[in-house]
């Protein structure tokens, strides 16, 4: 009944998807019901694993994350989510940091993040701007983590670019998820900032919290995802390619 | 084969066209008329002064009460027009709620000020009660259509962010589109109370109270020189609540990045 909120299928546990966070199974998507944006891409996510998916613009990058999130449906195939049966209801299976963040510009840093837990508040607490203590905590508890600790009552417009980054970061962990999508991930910030965004994630999220993002930037991809995969012209090349893949072949196959 | 007509150069031909038709059809370019209109204009302006300024004990009670139907009947409004903006934002809601909403909204801005004003006079009787209550949905029909395109326009990375937290469809509202929209919001509000003024001396022609209702008695007892002390009072009003408005507008819709 609820249309706004994000569609999940529900999981068929089998002795192949022990392990498994995420199944993607030839996904092909189309706007204008013409032209493919997503040829056939399947896709497995395991636990606590970090991917991140390369390639130019256009390629769909953006729609994929959209449809692995539930955001739009697929045109054809399917996307599965695996997590433990006694998985409490309050948890969020996947959060989503969108390519321009999706920060709500009037409101508080931490108002931002609380908004991660709006699934599991009353309705009527949070009409007041009311949240749990507990939830409070948490909030201020990874602000502090991502060093944002000082900047919890500043409202988005007066954060750096930077700043705002780690927010939508604290947003998504404190939905206590299994997955984080994350488009085009620090892709706006200096080299030297989204290394350290990255290893402060990486920290946060090691071996609990499966991480894919997309990026055009090569070297921090190497660097930091366990995978990385290139997206061309709809298509995932290179399926689960290990990270020992040479930079040079990566430029040559995606962006040629 | 036909030469390409430059579409801009038609538009202008087409509409000049129309122009002086409609002059001609509606009398404005008979000239015999205009000199018997001006000569009417010279006698009625001369009829209007001096302004009568001892009957400013009158009026100003009367144009106080027109103030206060504009700020009562923009705030009843305002709080009409935002469940209804709410249930036309296609981010929210299917086309079915949407356009039976939006259909609403239409059909309240069809009608003229004035007719809201004849319909509650004949509803509660002569007053500024019905004055109210025909400016407050007179700003409905005007609001909740701004609104409901301010909501729509809510950048929609915002609101797939926040959707994603498994939220429900008021705390999107209250978490995203509000916030985002908020100084527009306030801005229009502030716009359409200072537009009220004019709404609410209408009002007075019809006995929904107000300085308007004094207008009216003036002109048809042809006492123009009071009519022109109380063109001077809502002149000096108006001035001053757009003065006012203009610079709360100014710094609430600064913009901030
Ligand atoms: N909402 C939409 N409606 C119609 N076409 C769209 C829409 N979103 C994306 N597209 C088209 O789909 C194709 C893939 O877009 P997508 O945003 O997925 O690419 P991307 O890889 O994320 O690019 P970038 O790196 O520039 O963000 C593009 O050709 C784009 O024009
Ligand atoms: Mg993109």
């Amino acid at each position: 009944m609820n249309t706004i909120k994000p569609k999940i299928s529900k999981p068929r546990f089998t002795d192949d998807t022990v392990g498994l966070v995420l199944r993607a199974k030839s996904l092909w998507h189309s706007y204008n019901q013409k032209n493919f944006v997503l040829e056939g891409v399947d896709l497995d996510l395991k636990e606590g694993m970090s991917m991140m998916v390369l390639g130019r613009s256009g390629s769909g990058k953006t729609t994929l994350i959209k449809i692995l999130a539930g955001l739009i449906r697929p045109s054809r195939g399917q996307v599965e989510y695996f997590f433990d049966r006694d998985a409490t209801p309050s948890s969020r299976v996947v959060a989503y940091i969108p390519q321009n963040l999706g920060l709500v510009r009037n409101l508080s840093a931490i108002e931002n993040v609380l908004m991660g837990v709006l699934g599991r508040t009353p309705t009527v607490a949070t009409m007041f701007g009311r949240f749990r203590a507990v939830d409070h905590e948490q909030a201020a508890r990874l602000m502090a983590d991502l060093g944002i600790g000082d900047k919890i009552d500043k409202k988005i417009w007066h954060l750096s670019g930077g700043e705002r980054q780690r927010v939508a970061i604290a947003r998504a962990l404190i939905q206590n998820p299994r997955l984080i999508l994350a488009d085009e991930f620090v892709s706006q910030l200096d080299p030297v900032t989204s290394m350290e965004i990255l290893a402060m994630v990486k920290k946060l999220t090691q071996n609990k919290i499966a991480f894919l993002a997309t990026t055009h930037d090569v070297l921090l991809a190497k660097e930091y995802a366990d995978f990385v995969v290139v997206m061309r012209n709809g298509k995932l090349i290179m399926p689960a390619a290990f990270k020992d893949m040479i930079i040079e072949e990566i430029m040559k196959d995606g962006y040629e | 084969m036909s030469k390409r007509f430059p579409t801009g150069a038609g538009i202008v031909i087409i509409v000049a066209i129309l122009s002086v038709a409609s002059f001609i059809n509606l009398g404005l370019l008979d000239v015999s008329r205009w000199g018997l209109a001006f000569r009417n204009l010279a006698i009625f302006s001369r009829e209007l002064s001096p302004p009568r300024w001892d009957i400013l004990p009158v009026l100003l009670p009367a144009i106080w009460e027109t103030i206060q139907i504009s700020f009562a009947g923009t705030i009843l409004g305002f709080l009409l027009s935002l469940p209804l903006a709410f249930l036309g934002t296609h981010t929210l809601f299917n086309q079915l709620i949407t356009t039976v909403a939006r259909g609403l909204v239409g059909a309240i801005r069809t009608v003229p000020s004035i007719l809201f004003g004849i319909i509650f006079v004949i509803a509660v009787g002569l007053g500024p009660k019905a004055g109210v209550l025909g400016v407050a949905l007179y700003t409905v029909g005007y609001l909740a259509k701004i609104y409901y395109e301010a909501f729509e326009a809510v950048d929609g990375e915002v609101i797939e962010a926040v959707r994603s937290t498994g939220c429900n469809r008021l705390q999107l509202f209250r978490f995203a589109i509000l916030p985002e929209t908020f100084n527009t919001l306030i801005s229009q509000l502030l716009f359409m109370f200072e537009y009220n003024i004019r709404a609410s001396t209408i009002m007075g022609f019809v006995g929904a109270g107000g300085i308007g209702y004094y207008l009216v008695g003036y002109v048809q007892m042809l006492q123009y020189q009071h009519l022109m002390m109380a063109i001077i009072l809502i002149f000096v009003v108006i001035m001053a609540i757009d003065l006012v408005s203009f610079r709360i507008r100014a710094r609430i819709s600064a913009p901030r990045y």
